[in-house]
């Protein structure tokens, strides 16, 4: 047993013909409900959850699926998504209700899936998460394409661009940027997943979510406004709402500040009541 | 707390603090502005600043960002740098301590030479370098950076020239043109070092252990910023919390995650590599260990003041001292003029604990035989009334122990509120509460780079191969964990019961 990866696992299953691989760690004793985690648009487990993924493993049992575009082709739905991580849940849920947290376009996967089968999600974290693609966001998807159509180099600049906030991009050496723009993921799914978010509506659904649910907004967030993640607090009954002074690529400028949100969300997700502001932490 | 003094020679105090560094001023000022006034504090030194009074050597400098390494309730727009001098520190330590209105409660040149639990009284006797006092709350800020660790090294004191340790610096000794060795290779050793090759004729630094070493993102801040901070002090907050959570991420690498471990040891080694060009040396100063199991070193100018001409690295201890000649364990020999001792402090046996004796008469140092503990970090049974700032399992490999400190203030604070509204007189922790939570620690503890990473640290207690120094987890962690006081972990004595 390698301890320090906490018995970490990789398994896979099929959905829709098409193999989705999932990770798994951390102790499965105790009474708290497996996480299973939901990454954004590019992402995988080891990109956008390399932080959060082996640290929650150090507290409680921890599934992560990494997303994959479906074999049988035409335009990506959200549907094909929300199945994949429904049956993730149902393969590692053992029947009981899970907690369940995405991130990004992972968000919108998450909050589909709590309120498509509110019996198998106890506890929801939505990160940076929306509900209905806004023309703020249509505007810079669109000028993505057209870099993406184009072919232009400029398309991994103007991706770090819009992820990072001003700060953080400032306080990097070119050598660092150009280091984050080369690891982008870009290929046909990146292609898929970005026509998706262009065209998301789970409006009617958000307000089927009966998980207790913390919202995580990010106060510099160019891609996802913070906005959203406050109309996903307005949407949903049993919700509490935070903030992250970050851009929205905070999986990689907060990682830590994050996990403790979800850490403690988790240990006692009641602990603020449903409707609350839940001030960010000043250390 | 209208008890009477029930000894006339001595000078009674509600609470008695012991220490004037960031612990016991933190604690102080705390007090001060929750309306306490009946408190004392004792400072051996004649000034207050704790380790950044004592540690005065050319080039100190602290390894956090001044703008996190402060009080959050006292944030200061003048740093003049990322990782300010010590010596600026200490002036901001010195300016709390006058501002806040603690200097009429500071004792000076007021060494606790011995401190005793009476149990008839429920008051702590302490005997001082200058008279009696008593109290009821003895809170004990001792700082793991207080004494300073002396090697047993054969013939030391007969050495012919001029020797201190970092902490004591003699300023008045003349080191231009000297020849010099700087015996270790630790957190005071690297920033003594290069002030050093800059005046020795000769320089040898004896290293038992190579360090890693990061790079230093070190500036100068604008004085446009500096009156930025000023006007929306809100700007200082934000920083901070940027700085916090910075540090926050780097606990994986302690927490031995492959991924980050690695991460920390291509920066660590991708430096010495762009500094040091030799191979020899290169290979000397490549650590034998797991990065992170000893403290993790941030500098620029050590590595290249290692490749002046007129510096060597003896990579050995040093064994043995004849007249004005140093010998390391290699067997090398070097004439010295000066030699330094940058060995560090006592870390897993603080002398404080020596002259700590509770109910039953024992010593804190005897007590903890087996290395220190304390329930919930900061209370020990036996010795009630009594509180531990930065004792036990409360350093950090990477993060602010100022974080920590003001932690354990909060807890002070809600103990004494406690024990007014609940007419409480006595509160000594419960034996198995500390021994659940030591349990509950060493569970957080196992598989961590400090006891698995293959090296000799002050981390780890060497009788009881226990981390007894640091907390295990995320600073966060210990905040949530230790920063509001757990009435149900301590046995209570009423203050009726002890009035019949």
């Amino acid at each position: 047993m390698n301890h320090n990866e906490r018995d970490r696992s990789a398994d896979s299953i099929f959905v829709d013909g098409t193999e989705v691989p999932y990770h798994s760690a951390g102790p499965s004793e105790g009474d708290s409900p497996v996480l299973v985690m939901v990454h954004g648009s590019t992402g995988s487990t080891d990109s956008h959850y390399g932080y959060l993924f082996p640290m929650l493993a150090f507290r409680q049992r921890v599934v992560s699926i990494d997303l994959q575009l479906p074999t049988q082709g035409g335009a990506l739905a959200l549907e094909q998504l929300v199945r994949q991580v429904g049956a993730v849940i149902d393969r590692v849920s053992g029947g009981k209700p899970v907690s369940l947290m995405g991130y990004s376009l992972g968000a919108v996967v998450a909050a589909a899936v709590a309120a498509g089968r509110p019996d198998s999600v106890r506890n929801l974290v939505l990160v940076a998460g929306w509900m209905k693609t806004d023309a703020h966001q249509q505007l810079r998807n669109g000028v993505w394409r057209e870099l993406r159509a184009a072919g232009s180099p400029a398309i991994r600049n103007y991706m770090v661009f819009c992820a990072f906030s001003p700060g953080f991009i400032a306080a990097r050496t070119p050598q660092e940027l150009a280091g984050m723009a080369g690891k982008i993921t870009l290929d046909g799914f990146v292609d898929q997943q970005m026509d998706l978010n262009g065209r998301i509506d789970i409006v009617d659904q958000v307000s089927k979510i009966r998980a207790t649910t913390l919202v995580v907004g990010c106060t510099q967030d160019q891609m996802v406004p913070r906005t959203h993640s406050l109309q996903l607090f307005g949407a949903i009954d049993d919700a509490r709402y935070t903030e992250i002074d970050s851009g929205h690529a905070v999986v990689f400028e907060r990682p830590a500040e994050l996990l403790r949100l979800v850490d403690t969300f988790l240990r006692q997700p009641s602990a603020s009541a449903a409707g609350s502001i839940i001030p960010t932490a000043r250390p | 707390m209208n008890q009477l003094n029930t000894r006339p020679d001595a000078a009674f105090t509600d609470i008695l603090i012991v220490g004037a560094g960031f612990g016991g001023l933190g604690m102080g000022i705390q007090l001060k502005r929750q309306g306490h006034d009946a408190f004392t504090i004792l400072e051996r030194a004649d000034d207050v600043g704790g380790t950044w009074r004592d540690n005065h050597y050319p080039g100190v400098a602290c390894d956090v960002p001044s703008h996190l390494y402060s009080f959050s309730f006292r944030p200061n727009a003048n740093w003049s740098h990322v990782f300010s001098p010590g010596g600026e520190i200490q002036q901001y330590l010195r300016d709390c301590a006058r501002d806040e209105g603690l200097l009429p409660h500071i004792r000076f040149g007021t060494t606790m030479l011995d401190a005793r639990w009476n149990e008839a009284d429920r008051q702590w006797s302490v005997q001082t370098s200058r008279g009696m006092f008593t109290c009821r709350v003895l809170i004990a800020c001792p700082g793991h950076l207080a004494d300073e660790h002396l090697t047993e090294i054969e013939g030391l004191s007969s050495f012919a020239g001029d020797i201190f340790h970092s902490a004591r610096w003699k300023h008045d000794v003349a080191l231009k043109g000297k020849r010099i060795g700087v015996v270790g290779s630790g957190a005071s050793a690297i920033q003594v070092v290069p002030e050093m090759a800059q005046l020795a004729s000769e320089l040898v630094v004896f290293q038992r252990s190579a360090p890693y070493i990061i790079p230093r993102a070190n500036r100068r801040y604008t004085e446009a910023e500096k009156r930025m901070f000023a006007r929306d002090p809100s700007l200082m907050d934000r920083l901070r919390s940027e700085l916090f959570w910075t540090g926050e991420y780097n606990f994986a690498q302690r927490r031995n995650v492959p991924r980050f471990v690695r991460e920390a040891k291509e920066m660590a080694l991708a430096h010495l590599h762009s500094q040091v060009a030799d191979p020899a040396l290169r290979a000397a100063l490549t650590p034998d260990y797991e990065i992170g199991c000893k403290r993790v070193l941030i500098s620029n100018d050590y590595f290249p003041a290692l490749t002046s001409r007129n510096v060597r690295l003896e990579a050995s201890a040093l064994q043995r001292v004849e007249g004005n000649t140093a010998i390391s364990a290699r067997g090398e020999r070097f004439e010295l003029d000066v030699l330094v001792c940058a060995t560090g402090f006592e870390a897993t046996r603080p002398p404080f604990a020596k002259v700590i004796h509770g109910r039953d008469g024992q010593s804190l140092d005897a007590h903890w035989d087996k290395g220190m503990q304390a329930f919930d970090s900061i209370a020990v049974h036996g010795y009630p009334n009594l509180f531990i700032i930065n004792g036990p399992n409360t350093g950090l490999g990477h993060n602010s122990v100022v974080y920590i400190i003001e932690a354990q203030v909060d807890y002070i604070l809600g103990a004494l509120a406690y024990a007014e509204q609940q007419q409480v007189e006595v509160l000594e922790a419960d034996a198995t509460a500390e021994a659940r939570y030591m349990d509950a620690l060493d569970t957080r503890a196992e598989g961590t780079v400090w006891l698995a990473g293959g090296c000799k640290s002050w981390y780890v207690d060497a009788r009881s191969r226990r981390l007894t120094l640091v907390w295990p987890d995320y600073a966060y962690a210990f905040r949530e964990a230790n920063a509001t006081f757990h009435p149900g972990g301590y046995l209570q004595t009423q203050a009726t019961e002890a009035a019949t």
